[in-house]
């Protein structure tokens, strides 16, 4: 295999145990380079402990990691600036502007202050150049803190949960930057609790619960496997449950919030065979969604 | 920019951003010169004819030089561990010797500074101190004092997690060891053993340099004995620094 065909990071049984809490375990992954690949699971799943221990910050008990052919730890100066990472906490410099942070950060590269200039327009930031970092607001906080992880321009990208705290356009916006990082070739692994977004953004995702992968793939394939299928949601009163039970394709008949949802894997079939019992205008389609998978797996709280 | 001058700026620049640390680095030496100076005006050594600033002078520069270089690093080094600053080292390319060499030449200039605005003040006719020709044997000390509260700072800082353990822990080390080593009260007039547990504790070698630089009391073997004394103390305490030395709060 050549170089450029080789994946980006290989895991290989990983283990990390922290007393009798499992953080990861024989955890398996592959992941090829400029995927956009997402860690989803709930708190404490094991995302962070996972995603640091590829960086090199902290060491597995047992199996191997791989990161674009090197071992990640103990530090490697060849890998290092090759990759880029975002702490789930931003670190900034004490007291300094958000300018002076970035020049600071792409010096320990031993880059020109020049870059930082670059990273901080890549970002929008350049109007805030000169806030202190401790000044900016939560979203400006988020962007400089990507802007820090790309000054030196890496391969590898890693971000844990960069959108969290982020109003909806901010996360909109960064989705479009990750899109754009993506595009130019650049690996990216990343860790959301968002999974509308990591549905639209991921190549593939792992669903992680107690440091076990649950489930590894691209969003669509996980849903389709599912068997969740597509549920339609009809105004009750235009048709009887015990009706609905009876349509051709229908699955599952369930009346939630005054209405009535019907479980499908053919939604055509059983729209057709709607068609004339109920008004098709009132009648909303929802395809399954990686959500709807997640909370499958991990199991959806009992509200 | 290579990584050491550009973390030397940033670390330059947040001291100097910093009230506290400006008025703790700064004022509070010499406040407490005013202080001493209140207590004991007018007020001649006998047989020497020197004042008594000429001798508490030193002890106040001391004790000055050391708090602020070990309260400094250890600042720093629990700030930026908490902060994950460290972590952002960590993952660049640049040496943890570029991290401690940048903080170290900024606690050199820091004291130079010091030195130069305590002495100037000390010097003016209120307080009336008048160094001795040799002063510039002041220099090596303050160089050698720097570097050795910045090496023990490297422990307080692996040590304490939190602002309030940096506080708390660099004050029982360092309030106690200037009293016992004679900063603010002179040695001479402690008990035998006292004296004694003074040479175990690095602000006595500080003190004592100081001293026979600008006001010649002592003699040359005690300087060099007290500067010898001092890179023993520096390479005890470097050890220590770096094996207790952590990137971060996580295993
Ligand atoms: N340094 C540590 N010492 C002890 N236990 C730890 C440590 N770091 C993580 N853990 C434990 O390991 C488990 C996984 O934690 P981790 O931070 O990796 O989860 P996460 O998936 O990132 O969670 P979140 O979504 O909340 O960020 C948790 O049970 C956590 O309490
Ligand atoms: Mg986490």
């Amino acid at each position: 295999m050549s170089p450029i065909d080789s994946p980006a990071i290989v895991l290989d049984a990983v283990s990390k145990s922290y007393g009798e809490v499992r953080a990861a375990d024989e955890v398996s992954i592959s992941i090829g380079r400029g995927e956009f690949f997402g860690l989803l699971g709930p708190n404490g799943a094991g995302k962070t402990t996972l995603i640091e221990m590829i960086e090199g910050l902290r060491l597995p008990d047992t199996g191997t990691i791989t990161v674009l052919g090197m071992a990640p730890a103990p530090r490697n100066l060849d890998l290092l600036p090759r990759i880029g990472v975002q702490t789930q906490r931003s670190a900034f410099f004490t007291r300094l502007t958000a300018r002076e942070h970035l020049v600071t950060v792409a010096a320990l590269y031993g880059l020109p202050p020049a870059t930082a200039e670059k990273a901080l327009d890549l970002v929008g930031l350049t109007d805030s150049g000169n806030v202190r970092v401790t000044r900016i607001s939560g979203g400006q906080r988020q962007r400089l803190a990507i802007a820090s992880t790309l000054v030196h321009d890496p391969e590898v990208v890693f971000l844990d949960e960069p959108t969290a705290a982020l109003d909806p356009e901010a996360r909109r916006d960064l989705g479009q930057m990750l899109r754009n990082l993506k595009a130019i070739g650049k690996t990216i692994v990343y860790t959301t609790h968002h999974l509308d977004e990591a549905q639209t953004l991921c190549d593939r995702v792992a669903i992680l619960s107690a440091g076990r992968v649950l489930a590894l793939d691209s969003p669509r394939e996980l849903i389709a496997r599912s068997g969740i299928g597509t549920r339609l949601v009809i105004p009750a009163g235009r048709l009887s449950p015990e009706q609905a039970g009876t349509l051709d394709g229908v699955n599952g008949v369930a009346v939630e919030d005054g209405m009535l949802v019907l479980r499908t894997a053919h939604a055509a079939r059983v729209l057709a065979a709607l068609d004339g019992a109920a008004d098709l205008d009132d009648v909303e389609t929802r395809p399954a969604t990686l959500e709807d998978v997640y909370l499958e797996l991990i199991g959806a709280p009992q509200a | 920019m290579s990584a050491y001058a550009a973390l030397s700026r940033a670390v330059y620049k947040a001291a100097v951003r910093d009230a506290t640390t400006v008025f703790f680095t700064f004022a509070f030496p010499l406040i407490f010169l005013v202080i001493f100076a209140l207590i004991f005006r007018n007020q001649e050594v006998a047989d020497t004819g020197r004042g008594y600033v000429d001798y508490i002078a030193p002890g106040v520069l001391s004790w000055g030089l050391a708090n602020a270089a070990l309260f400094g690093v250890a600042f720093t080094l629990m700030q930026w561990r908490n902060d994950d600053l460290l972590r952002i080292i960590r993952l660049s390319p640049t040496s943890i010797w570029s991290v401690i060499g940048s903080r170290y030449v900024v606690a050199l200039g820091i004291g130079a500074a010091q030195c130069v605005l305590f002495v100037g003040v000390a010097m003016l006719p209120v307080f009336g101190m008048r160094p001795d020709p040799t002063w510039p044997l002041a220099i090596p000390i303050m160089l050698l004092a720097v570097t050795a509260f910045l090496a023990l700072g490297l422990i307080v800082g692996s040590a304490a997690n939190t602002p309030e353990a940096v506080a708390a822990i660099a004050n029982c080390v360092v309030v106690p060891m200037a009293f016992l080593s004679g900063s603010f009260y002179p040695l001479e007039l402690m008990p035998t053993w006292l004296q004694e547990v003074s040479r175990v504790l690095p602000m006595r070698y500080v003190n004592d340099g100081i001293t026979y630089a600008f006001t010649g009391f002592g003699t040359m073997t005690d300087y060099l004995i007290s500067c010898a004394a001092l890179v023993v103390f520096t390479a005890v305490f470097a050890v220590v620094g770096v094996r207790t030395f952590r990137w971060s709060n996580d295993s």
